[in-house]
């Protein structure tokens, strides 16, 4: 087990001013009594927290989902998820991993096995035997969203298949699509690639592994440095040939961003290199559009969209571009959300002690899309697990923000998330 | 490019970027958290007490004459700021959250946490009901075991000052199941009828007639106005709300309607983006820069207001070697650059505290200036907490110079800066 370091989190603890105010906007704090919130477990349990010390004085930081809410609320700079994210990696530490978090965390394990026989890994997975099986021994909740693996072939399938028909061009774009993308929803990486051809670039999809995240939030921290790594020595390169590296999950752009070499203390010159040149699609676009370089030959979208800034976007400190590059779509009508998380919270919510915890959490999101009336036949998301979460609290179909782009240049479907061949 | 870059989301902030709104501007706010006004009672506090002076202003409108003549009170017309809180007033009920005040003229006293008097120029409908009056008796009603609200404990200092009053203490469970709620979450469970009628019910065994009841200001988040009139009308009585220490539900309700407002009117409010630089060439700032999860993000504005409060806000910083700055553009401070010569001996000197009085020095524009008094940047202006030559702690001032100098500066934006030119 590599050392937890606390660095960077020790001197933000002394900003605490124990206002409250992140107890206050806690959206698990809030439906939990087995939560006491993030003054709690972060600044004030931190104070007892002594590297030396074997064992950790406070487990309840185990049902922090993540989210980063209290990070964005907080005025005086408090990196109170950090906080939680290090004190549960020492229980991991300390009290090893129950083997559900260890699956958990290997989506990409997970993804690849499933892949060679999509049909039977999600009958495997998705019948009531094996979701009650799950449950009892492996403690995953069987209601919660689990993906399904794509059974048209994987997102790199895909790229080999239209290889021919791939644009080239002196503009390119190294596109970073990660793991849901590539076994359960290569459609989004077809609808990113199609949307950034159409406007002139070259996309470049290179060998890139799972971002780690997965590992992070269930505490494994030494595993996730590997991964880390692994997408350094793969991605860095291109960063120092000065191209962005763009991504549709955005908790993964968070991950590569800032989540790992901040957990891990990765501030080696290529992990920064990395993080420089990472960049989520929406910011990317939003970047060519302020540069006039977007091209905006867009068709109307009659739609009424209840969106979904997720809290990995907030955590960016972007804004929220989906929103303003959706803006400029004619037709389109979107309802900003202001729910504070879908309760997913990545893998938070799979597990059997936390699924009500997170369907509760997410209910203010589920009546905030079903108050949008009867006409709405979508939500929309950035990212995959907050969708899935979505589409099994409302019953509505949830998109990415870069479908709807893709829709509205005419390239893509919603409704068959499929690409409109010319 | 947008007209006009609010920094800091507390009163201040919003309240300009509402009334630069209203005129037309496009707007955009951003804010490092949540603002201040989420500690405060959540009341507009005008002019509470004059340094020196024991005993509280009864009218703050006649006693800002004694103020310096820097006070930020001073750079206004008096006409022009009552017509701002005016403004407030109007704006608030229309967000349905009312505003009451005595009769325009002078302060009302209002019960505190710890059944002290404040004097408060306008306040929540709900907490205008705590007016002293001897003449109406008060219960005041706690939950057995919320934190920092002592039913007993008011009722002593109250009856002290000569308001009678007397305690009764609910059981926790009327409000909540679970145990360690603070009060944001128990006002959420307040939301619920089911909870108010729990609430009312209780209150019928320990009310009598012709009292009237004074409760933590616990009653509804997102429906205060509608659990307000339920109590009331189930129990036949006057029902007001006392503020709580932090948090503090009646600043969230405020903050809550203003954002809505601003939202109505497309002005988008991004928290959790902390400045982190700015540039500026001759004597323009260009662009100020945020904190993200990887590049600094750029803001570009015509004209930016300073909102970003005092110490506690986050608008200055100070260490241990005296160093008292001001965090985004390091503005020239009034506060002595010499740690001995931030406080008084006392803590509750009647003087207030050097370090509270000092801040932005600003022209009659609110455009910061320099020692010689020109402004240090010609596309800058600020407001509320961080303007120097007032200590809103010993004044009891912050609201109201929030709202007051919020207005007149972004009135000032809106009159002298020619936006349309800027464009090009």
């Amino acid at each position: 087990m590599a050392p937890i370091s606390w660095h960077s989190v020790d001197l933000s603890l002394d900003e605490c001013i124990k206002c409250n105010i992140c107890t206050s906007y806690c959206p698990v704090s809030a439906v939990t009594d087995l939560f006491p919130g993030p003054k709690y477990v972060g600044p004030q349990a931190q104070r007892f927290r002594d590297p030396d010390q074997a064992t950790s004085p406070d487990h309840s930081v185990d049902y922090c989902s993540g989210c980063r809410v209290c990070n964005e609320v907080c005025p005086t700079g408090v990196k109170i998820a950090e906080l939680n994210a290090r004190a549960r990696a020492e229980i991991v530490a300390d009290k090893g991993l129950p083997l559900r978090n260890r699956l958990l965390g290997r989506n990409e394990l997970l993804g690849k096995l499933g892949s060679f026989a999509p049909p039977l890994a999600n009958f495997g997975l998705h019948n009531p035997l094996s979701r009650f099986l799950a449950e009892k021994v492996m403690r995953i909740a069987r209601e919660a969203p689990l993906p399904t693996w794509s059974t048209t072939g994987t997102f790199r399938d895909w790229l080999k298949r239209t290889a021919k028909e791939r644009r080239k061009s002196d503009k390119k774009v190294v596109y970073y699509h990660g793991c849901a993308t590539m076994y359960y929803e290569p459609f989004i990486g077809k609808a990113a690639v199609a949307v950034m051809e159409h406007n002139g670039f070259e996309v470049i999809v290179p060998e890139q592994n799972c971002c780690g995240l997965p590992l992070l939030s269930n505490g494994e921290f030494g595993a996730a440095r590997n991964y880390h790594r692994g997408n350094v020595g793969k991605l860095a390169g291109f960063a120092r040939a000065g191209l962005p590296i763009v991504g549709t999950s955005t908790s993964c752009t968070l991950t590569l961003k800032e989540e790992a070499p901040e957990l891990l203390d990765m501030d080696d010159e290529s992990s920064v290199q990395l993080k420089m040149a990472t960049w989520d699609i929406f910011e990317w676009l939003r970047e060519l559009h302020e540069a006039g370089d977007l091209r905006t030959d867009f068709r109307t979208v009659d739609l009424k969209l209840p969106y979904h800034a997720p809290c990995q976007m907030r955590a960016h400190r972007i804004g929220k571009p989906a929103l303003e590059i959706m803006a400029l779509i004619p037709g389109l009508e979107i309802a900003e959300s202001h729910a504070r998380c879908c309760g997913i919270a990545g893998t938070y919510g799979y597990k059997v002690e936390k699924y009500q915890i997170a369907m509760d959490v997410g209910a203010e999101l589920f009546d905030f899309v079903a108050a949008q009336g009867d006409g709405v036949t979508y939500s929309a998301c950035d990212s995959e697990t907050c969708r899935w979460q979505l589409e099994h609290g409302t019953d509505l179909p949830s998109r990415h923000p870069i479908e709807i782009l893709a829709a509205a240049y005419g390239l893509y479907d919603l409704d068959r998330r499929d690409l409109i061949l010319a | 490019m947008i007209d006009l870059l609010v920094l800091g989301a507390g009163l201040s902030g919003l309240v300009a970027a509402l009334r630069a709104a209203e005129e037309g501007r496009r707007v955009k706010v951003i804010a490092k958290g949540m603002g201040a006004h989420h500690w405060n009672a959540g009341t507009i506090d005008v002019l509470g007490y004059l340094a020196g002076d024991e005993q509280p202003v009864e009218a703050p409108w006649t006693a800002m004459a004694r103020l310096e003549d820097d006070h930020p009170y001073q750079l206004i017309e008096r006409d022009a700021a009552r017509a701002a809180l005016t403004w407030f007033q109007t704006l608030t009920a229309r967000c349905g959250l009312g505003y009451a005040g005595a009769d325009g003229e002078r302060n009302m006293l209002l019960p505190s946490p710890a059944g002290a008097w404040r004097p408060v120029f306008l306040a929540p409908a709900a907490q205008a009901g705590g007016e002293a009056d001897a003449g109406r008796p008060m219960l005041i009603v706690g939950l057995e075991g919320m934190r920092d609200f002592y039913p007993h404990f008011i009722v002593r200092n109250l009856t002290a000052a000569g308001q009678p009053a007397r305690a009764a203490t609910l059981p926790w469970s009327v409000v909540s199941a679970a145990r360690d709620r603070n009060s944001v979450q128990l006002a959420a469970l307040l939301d619920e009828p089911a909870a108010q009628q729990r609430l009312v019910s209780a209150l019928k065994l320990v009310a009598q007639p012709g009292e009237r009841i004074g409760l933590p200001a616990i009653l509804g988040l997102h429906r205060h106005t509608e659990v307000m009139a339920a109590l009331q009308r189930e129990l036949k009585c006057p029902v007001f709300e006392i503020p709580t220490l932090p948090p503090s539900v009646p600043g969230i309700r405020l903050t809550t309607a203003l954002r809505h407002e601003l939202e109505r009117r497309g002005v988008r409010v991004e928290v959790g983006m902390e400045v982190i630089g700015f540039h500026a060439e001759g004597d323009a700032i260009q662009w100020v820069e945020t904190a993200t999860s990887a590049r600094p993000l750029r803001h570009r504005a015509a004209a930016y207001l300073l909102a970003t409060g005092g110490v506690l806000g986050g608008g200055f910083s100070s260490d241990p070697g005296g160093r008292f700055w001001e965090t985004i553009f390091d503005l020239p401070l009034t506060v002595p650059q010499d740690r001995t010569q931030w406080f008084r001996p006392l803590f509750l000197d009647p003087q207030g505290q050097p370090a509270f009085r000092g801040g932005v020095s600003v022209d009659s524009s609110f455009q910061p200036v320099d020692a010689d008094g020109r402004p240090v940047y010609a596309n800058l202006w600020a407001a509320g907490g961080a303007l120097a030559h007032a200590d809103p702690i010993l004044e009891r001032s912050l609201e109201g110079i929030a709202i007051v100098t919020g207005v007149a500066a972004a009135d000032a934006i809106v009159r002298e800066r020619d936006f349309e030119g800027v464009r090009g």
